[in-house]
């Protein structure tokens, strides 16, 4: 039995080590091929490995020997002993090749930041009015006896439009000259026309993403509550049905759950369209494959005293679920779902990035015309919206006694 | 008197290997007051179990008001389950629920399920309701929850739950045991009342004697899931309480 045992030991000291070795000579030969081009058969790795391994186990002094082999006290401290250097050097390889792989760059980072600028500004600047010169507003202008010249100049520009006021002085002043601008500036923006049709756009975007969550939220409430009853484990009786639609509840929701909610948008913008139904969906088969855990770990948690007093009185077993486990559990999955409701408007933004509708893919299509004042305005319409959910549903939450 | 419950060679053995009964023969005549003593683990609380199936006996023989509990299923379990009320130690109220709905609940075996979905019950169980938290002295408490009641006052409502099924026979498990000396007397008095008034048979366990002998009518007592004394409560002298609760036992008075 015992001899048994230190073969088995020895050989888990073998392949530690071995798989120690494989591990340093591979990122060696990684950061020496991406460096300087060199190349060398793969085989070459592990017969470097394999005499490494010989080596350091012949020496009695490795990561293995130190895990499997070695009994009673270290002879020596964790930095003065081989083992301890190995680590080490495993640590410094496992940081240098992540650098490399993540493509890690700050010089990158520091001296490139004029290429957000556009966003930057954006968010500084967002688009709450338009401003653009109709026909109607060059005939006031004309009507205001400006001279001719400065006239034609803002007929080139006639109904092009502009997201803030800022962007729209500055081109006047790259057109017209500062001085020009200074002295027609109060005219020209008086009879501009000036349009709040993106907010507007925004805004129905934006309830669509809140409505989207909301329904998403409702339609999950139901099903995950009765599934909860049947993937809670004190409410199933053990029998081999029971075993198995607890089973089966549990082990389809933790893989409907792993599925992030964006896959699932993916799949049902292919499904039923590009807009908010599909991202519905997704968000509603994520919060059922949710909720449906929290749930049935809330009833799991809930006291088996009166679940047993009501089964007592000769109560069927759905009348003891009504009586003795909803009274229980009702408080914290309203607490759960207003939660779920909150994670789902911020998700509904995401979402509507790949086909689910709302402001996600007002988003989208703003960034890809380089809008990118009307992408701070949306930006900042989203941050409100979370943040209000965000307080709301702490505040709920708290009153309610859960989580 | 005629026999209510009769047990017969009845086993428990949990999963992990605990022999909790290792073959309790039991007669329980109409109307008794019987008290179970022993110490925690001695089988009190799975004997009374088992008599309504909350747990499953391994093997034995149970009749309860001349229906073979052992037998039954389904429906015929739970007609003789609400004949037979019981008392938890942790008084085991649903403690978001009003105390009359708690009362009401006791109803639940002769309603039907629409009537539990809604939470409705008929007017004369509500006023039965009312009548039997009157008797415990709590009906100006039926709309508090059940939360905000005192132990006390949780058992009694507890008591008034059990009195809904219009039982023939009540199991008490311990229910004095979470309670102060002065209120668990006033419980004990409720639940001889009902014996002695209604002519409802009582199986209780309890720890204390000094209680065992002002209630009970029958004590038996419990020791590694066998009964090892069966007499009135006079009878327990020292020798024998030393016998059920060990050589180091002190029998402590409570009044």
């Amino acid at each position: 039995m015992k001899k048994k045992c230190k073969t088995i030991a020895v050989i888990q000291s073998l392949a530690t080590d071995l798989l120690f070795w494989i591990y340093i000579f591979g990122c060696m030969y990684y950061l020496m091929h991406k460096w300087s081009g060199f190349t060398a058969k793969l085989f070459f790795v592990g017969i470097a490995a394999l005499l490494a391994t010989i080596i350091f186990q012949l020496i009695r002094e490795s990561i293995g020997v130190k895990l499997f082999l070695s009994s009673g006290k270290p002879k020596r401290s964790v930095l003065k002993s081989v083992w301890g250097y190995l680590t080490l050097l495993s640590l410094v390889v496992t940081f240098v090749v992540g650098m490399n792989i993540v493509q890690v760059d700050f010089y990158k980072f520091f001296t490139k930041f004029q290429n957000a600028g556009g966003i930057a500004s954006g968010i500084f600047d967002p688009s709450i009015t338009e401003y653009s010169l109709s026909a109607t507003s060059i005939d006031e202008l004309e009507k205001e006896s400006l001279p001719p010249d400065v006239l034609k100049t803002l007929k080139g520009i006639q109904n092009r439009k502009y997201s803030t006021k800022k962007v729209f002085l500055e081109d006047l002043q790259k057109r017209l000259g500062e001085s020009t601008l200074q002295e027609y500036k109060s005219n020209i923006l008086q009879s501009a026309y000036k349009s709040n049709q993106l907010l507007n756009i925004a805004l129905s975007a934006l309830a669509e993403t809140i409505f989207l969550a909301l329904l998403a939220t409702v339609f999950a409430i139901p099903i995950a509550f009765v599934l909860s009853f049947f993937a809670a484990r004190n409410l199933m009786p053990r029998t081999w049905l029971g075993n198995i639609v607890y089973i089966l509840i549990r082990t389809v929701a933790t893989i409907f759950r792993s599925i992030e909610a964006i896959v699932w948008a993916i799949i049902f913008s292919v499904w039923v369209g590009i807009g908010p139904f599909a991202g519905m969906l997704a968000l509603m088969v994520h919060s059922v494959a949710s909720l449906t855990k929290l749930y049935s770990e809330q009833i799991e948690n809930i006291d088996s005293g009166p679940v047993e007093a009501i089964k007592a009185t000769g109560a069927s077993t759905l009348q003891t679920w009504i009586y003795a486990v909803i009274p229980q559990i009702i408080s914290p999955y309203l607490a759960f779902t207003i939660y779920r409701w909150d994670i789902n408007v911020r998700m509904a933004t995401i979402v509507g990035f790949v086909g689910g509708g709302g402001i996600g893919l007002l988003i989208l299509q703003q960034q890809q015309l380089l809008r990118w004042h009307n992408v701070g305005l949306l930006i900042w319409l989203i941050a409100f919206v979370v943040w209000v959910m965000d307080m709301t549903s702490a505040k709920v939450r708290e009153k309610l006694g859960g989580m | 008197m005629k026999n209510i419950i009769k047990l017969t060679d009845l086993h428990k053995t949990y999963e992990g290997g605990t022999h909790a009964l290792k073959g309790v023969n039991l007669e329980v005549k109409e109307g008794e007051f019987l008290i179970l003593l022993g110490l925690s683990g001695s089988g009190k609380s799975t004997l009374l179990r088992c008599m309504n199936r909350l747990i499953e006996p391994t093997s034995g023989e149970i009749e309860i008001d001349n229906e073979n509990v052992i037998t039954a299923k389904g429906k015929l379990l739970r007609k003789i389950r609400r004949h037979i009320g019981m008392i938890f130690q942790q008084f085991n109220l649903i403690k978001n629920l009003s105390a009359l709905t708690n009362v009401l609940s006791g109803k639940l075996g002769y309603v039907s399920l629409w009537h539990a979905i809604t939470f409705s019950m008929h007017k004369n169980d509500v006023a039965l309701a009312m009548s039997n938290l009157k008797r415990v002295g709590l009906d100006q408490f039926a709309k508090n929850t059940a939360r905000n009641l005192s132990g006390g006052q949780q058992q009694r409502v507890a008591i008034a739950r059990a009195l809904m099924q219009n039982p023939r026979v009540i199991f008490a498990d311990e229910p004095v045991a979470s309670l102060d000396p002065a209120t668990a007397d006033s419980v004990m008095r409720y639940l001889g009342e009902l014996n002695t008034n209604d002519n409802i048979t009582i199986l209780c366990s309890l720890h204390f004697l000094s209680l065992a002998r002002k209630y009970g009518t029958r004590v038996i007592a419990l020791k590694d899931g066998n009964i090892v004394f069966d007499g009135t409560p006079k009878e327990i002298d020292e020798k024998k309480f030393k016998d059920i609760y060990g050589e180091d036992a002190e029998e402590v008075e409570i009044r």
